[in-house]
């Protein structure tokens, strides 16, 4: 008998823990039904659009208050802009600087810078993290904002992806996006730019690239749906 | 390699420090509040850099203390944007000379590219400094909302304060359309004579309600906004003013309210008062009383519980001498006390009631003087003798029990107003039957017997008219128990009455001596025990009074109607018409309508009286039963 209430009981544990996983895994990215199967909640492409909208938001705002909070801290009253931003390791990738160029710019291309600006900041956020944790000059709150950031980047490609996809099945993009997501692809990752760059360098790039990721994506929502509160 | 970061983390730290030692007063841009204000000569620099529409920006400088170069075309500005690493300072694309201000339309216009601005004079001295660097998104200052209003939304119920929603529209020179801004809003009051605003929350609606503003102040609004996630605001719009004064429906409500609040009092007050000063009558109503059992003339305190032996006494006559002709009436100040009266004749009587005779009186269907006696008893007990009883009912004292008359009428078939009175009669529960003290005495004298022509199921019997026999008491009795016993039933009256009636008309069917009746005690007592009669009974046998009946007997007096003053054999043999009842079957086998006295008079069991004869019907004897007979 209590060796089947431990089975019973691991078993029930298995579950738990399977179904809070998969519901943690499914924050950003919400679940797209292909052929609207039953059970399944099919989400409109403006629904997700605003959800990766309030995502990169998010993540803008964590990013601008982890700099302040730095420059605040450790540069005070310095602007350092000219200075440092040319170390930003994603300055190779070709973005749109303007309202009009974003504009003019074809979605499948948007989509793709988008989600090239995504997946080049995963490890550098990951590892900005670990420095923040065992840096004992952070607070916990810094170092839970940066954990959060990095979080919230991935979760945010997730949801740019699907996007793509829902984009893609719906005809509004061709077919080129979806080469992205495969590894191979990701650019400076393996680079070790990166490494190089200081924490304070390294939030100030971020910053920047997180409110492109929100520009574009507003704009790309703009022109594709631009119904629902543009 | 953590340890080398963290030190190349403080050489940095000190590295910039020292920089910081060493820059110029000049770069007084990026320093936002705090503003140096140092004695070395202020060469020229650029004062301020702002973005409206994160699509076009321009800048602003200040030949300094340098008055010289104040006029247009002194100085030049120049910037360099670092998308590249092979970008070159570039002139300013458009100059407005008059604000000395710069323009960069959108052309010129990159975001997240870091611009450096520079400033150059006619003789190629360059003022630069590394601080004025930008991206544009960070000097964005939105311009300030346009269409501000407000609209009343409701007042607090005590009239002291109220809510207002303000709403506005972006800045035009915004692109919210496009998405390419997003922007929030913050609105801030005050009262007209304060000095501190109160700021609300930022939030990117463009409508906000300000709650808990005071009714008559007057209060300023004005608001700005800048962009999500960005530190630098607009400027603010210009003040509305918002003023709501006192309302005055107020002043019509208050007396309404009072009026209604008086009257619902004064019509509380005004039941209360009906309420008090009715209260008997609706005790009445609602609770009407029970009427207790009242025996004229006897204390109500023994007609409680416990106190039998004293009423048996007083009933029996023997306490007092009997209960007084006119008794004391207890009930004096209860004028509705309906009355059970124990009819005595006479002090000395202290035999058996005269309702018995009344009764017999209505059974009977006598000749005229009788039934002349017979009306007047019957009448007298119809209605209610009021000589010294006061009112007798509160019901309606006319009209008899229906029941009653009914049994009268089929008791009496000659008394045809009888019937038509129990046909006109409807009463309610008849508690009892009131007996009149004079009737017996006058009837006394006259023939007692009647013979029973039919006996009715239900145990009536039906006395044959023109009859000078009377029945016995016994079979009065029994009539009269029938009787009493169906208006028992009939009146649902209830057990003490019962018993009490029991006790009055008893029947004494076993002649235990010979004729002669038992002491008033033993007549009570042998009757008491007494179940319900059965149908069977109302055959009852008669049983003549033997012709030697005792001196005591007869010295009884004349007041007893069971004591014959002749020989009952000859008067009971002339007058029987068509019935009679064997008494006996003597050894011959012949019938004895009379039997023979006995020797000894068997012992009067208490119980059954019929013990010694079965039920039978008058007149008829089955051979099972002549076996029975036998002495």
């Amino acid at each position: 008998m209590p060796g089947n209430i431990r089975s019973v009981s691991f078993a029930w544990m298995v579950l738990v823990y399977l179904l809070f996983c998969s519901r943690r895994a499914s924050v950003g990215a919400a679940p797209i039904c292909a052929n609207a199967q039953a059970g399944c909640h099919v989400l409109s492409l403006a629904n997700l659009f605003d959800r990766v909208i309030q995502h990169s938001a998010r993540t803008h705002s964590i990013s601008n208050d982890l700099h302040s909070e730095f420059e605040q801290y450790f540069l005070p009253s310095k602007n350092h802009i000219g200075r440092v931003s040319r170390n930003c390791h994603t300055s190779s990738i070709l973005t749109p600087n303007g309202k009009d160029n974003a504009q003019r710019m074809a979605r499948e291309e948007l989509t793709e810078v988008i989600l090239k600006l995504l997946v080049a900041w995963r490890d550098p956020l990951w590892h900005f993290h670990q420095n923040m944790a065992h840096h004992h000059d952070f607070n916990n709150f810094s170092s839970n904002k940066a954990l959060e950031m990095s979080d919230m980047v991935h979760e945010l490609r997730k949801g740019v992806e699907k996007v793509a996809e829902k984009m893609q099945v719906l005809g509004i993009i061709s077919n080129t996006v979806s080469s992205l997501a495969s590894p191979e692809a990701s650019l400076p990752s393996d680079s070790a730019e990166w490494r190089l760059m200081k924490d304070y360098n390294l939030l100030s790039c971020f910053r920047r690239d997180s409110n492109k990721v929100q520009n574009y994506l507003k704009i790309l929502k703009c022109r594709i749906v631009p119904e629902h509160g543009c | 390699m953590t340890v080398l970061s963290s030190s190349s983390n403080l050489l940095l730290l000190l590295l910039m420090s020292s920089l910081d030692w060493l820059s110029t007063p000049g770069s007084a841009f990026f320093m936002g509040r705090h503003r140096v204000m140092s004695p070395a000569p202020l060469e020229p620099h650029i004062t301020d850099c702002i973005s409206r529409d994160q699509a076009t920006f321009q800048c602003w400088w200040s030949p300094g203390n340098f008055h010289n170069l104040s006029s247009p075309g002194a100085l030049r500005l120049f910037y360099i944007k670092k998308d590249s690493p092979a970008s070159e300072w570039k002139e300013c694309p458009e100059y407005v000379h008059s604000n000395q201000e710069c323009f960069f339309d959108n052309a010129h216009t990159s975001i997240w590219i870091p611009y450096c601005m520079q400033l150059r004079s006619q003789n190629n001295i360059t003022y630069y400094n590394e601080e004025d660097c930008f991206t544009v998104e960070n000097i964005v200052r939105p311009d300030p909302p346009v269409s501000l209003n407000w609209t009343l939304l409701n007042i607090s119920p005590s009239g002291l304060n109220y809510d207002v929603m303000v709403n506005w529209e972006a800045p035009p020179s915004a692109d919210v359309g496009a998405g390419w801004m997003r922007i929030e809003y913050e609105i801030q009051y005050k009262a007209i004579n304060t000095t501190k605003w109160e700021a609300l929350e930022m939030q990117p609606q463009t409508q906000q309600t300000i709650f808990g503003l005071h009714i008559g102040k007057e209060y300023e609004v004005h608001i700005r906004c800048r962009m999500q996630a960005f530190t630098k605001f607009g400027e603010f719009s210009d003040s509305i003013f918002i003023q709501v004064t006192e309302v005055p429906i107020n002043e019509y409500t208050f007396p309404l309210t009072l009026v209604l609040v008086f009257g619902i009092v004064g019509i509380l007050l005004l039941g209360m008062l009906i309420v008090i000063s009715q209260q008997h009558r609706l005790m009445m109503i609602l609770l009407p009383p029970v009427p207790a059992p009242k025996i004229k003339g006897i204390d109500p305190e023994l007609l409680k519980k416990g106190k039998l032996d004293e009423l048996n006494l007083i009933l029996s006559g023997g306490g007092m001498g009997g209960l007084p002709t006119y008794a004391t009436n207890f009930y004096q100040d209860e004028p509705c006390v309906e009355f059970i009266e124990v009819a005595v004749e006479d002090a000395d009587t202290g035999e058996k009631e005269d309702n018995q005779g009344s009764d017999t009186q209505k059974l009977l269907d006598l000749s005229q003087p009788v039934s002349q006696h017979m009306n007047i008893g019957f009448s007298n007990v119809v209605s209610f003798p009021d000589d010294d009883s006061g009112r007798a009912s509160c019901y309606d004292p006319d009209l008899p029990d229906q029941d009653t008359l009914l049994l009268m009428a089929t008791l009496l078939p000659g008394q045809p107003e009888v019937g038509k009175r129990a046909m006109a009669a409807e009463r309610g529960a008849r508690p009892l039957v009131h007996t009149q003290t004079e009737g017996p005495q006058t009837w006394v004298n006259t023939d007692f017997y009647a013979q029973v022509s039919n006996v009715m199921p239900t145990g009536g019997v039906v006395l044959s008219p023109g009859q000078q026999l009377r029945i016995q008491e016994s079979t009065s009795g029994a009539e009269e128990e029938t009787q009493k016993k169906e208006k028992e039933h009939t009146g649902g009256e209830d057990s003490e009455e019962d018993k009490e009636k029991e006790l009055q008309f008893q029947l004494l069917v076993v002649d235990c001596e010979g004729g002669r009746y038992a002491a008033e005690g033993n007549a009570w007592q042998i009757g008491g025990p007494h179940s319900a009669p059965m149908p069977g009974e109302g055959y009852q046998t008669i049983f003549p009074q033997p012709a030697e009946t005792t001196p005591a007997a007869t010295a009884e007096g004349s007041q007893s109607p069971y004591i014959l003053p002749d020989s009952p054999q000859s008067q009971f043999f002339a007058r029987v018409a068509d019935y009679t009842v064997v008494q006996e079957v003597d050894s011959q086998h012949s019938l004895l309508l009379n039997p023979p006295p006995r020797q000894s008079p068997p012992p009067c069991l208490p119980q059954h009286p019929l013990k010694a004869l079965p039920a039978m019907p008058v007149g008829y004897i089955t051979p099972d039963l002549l076996g029975n007979l036998s002495p």
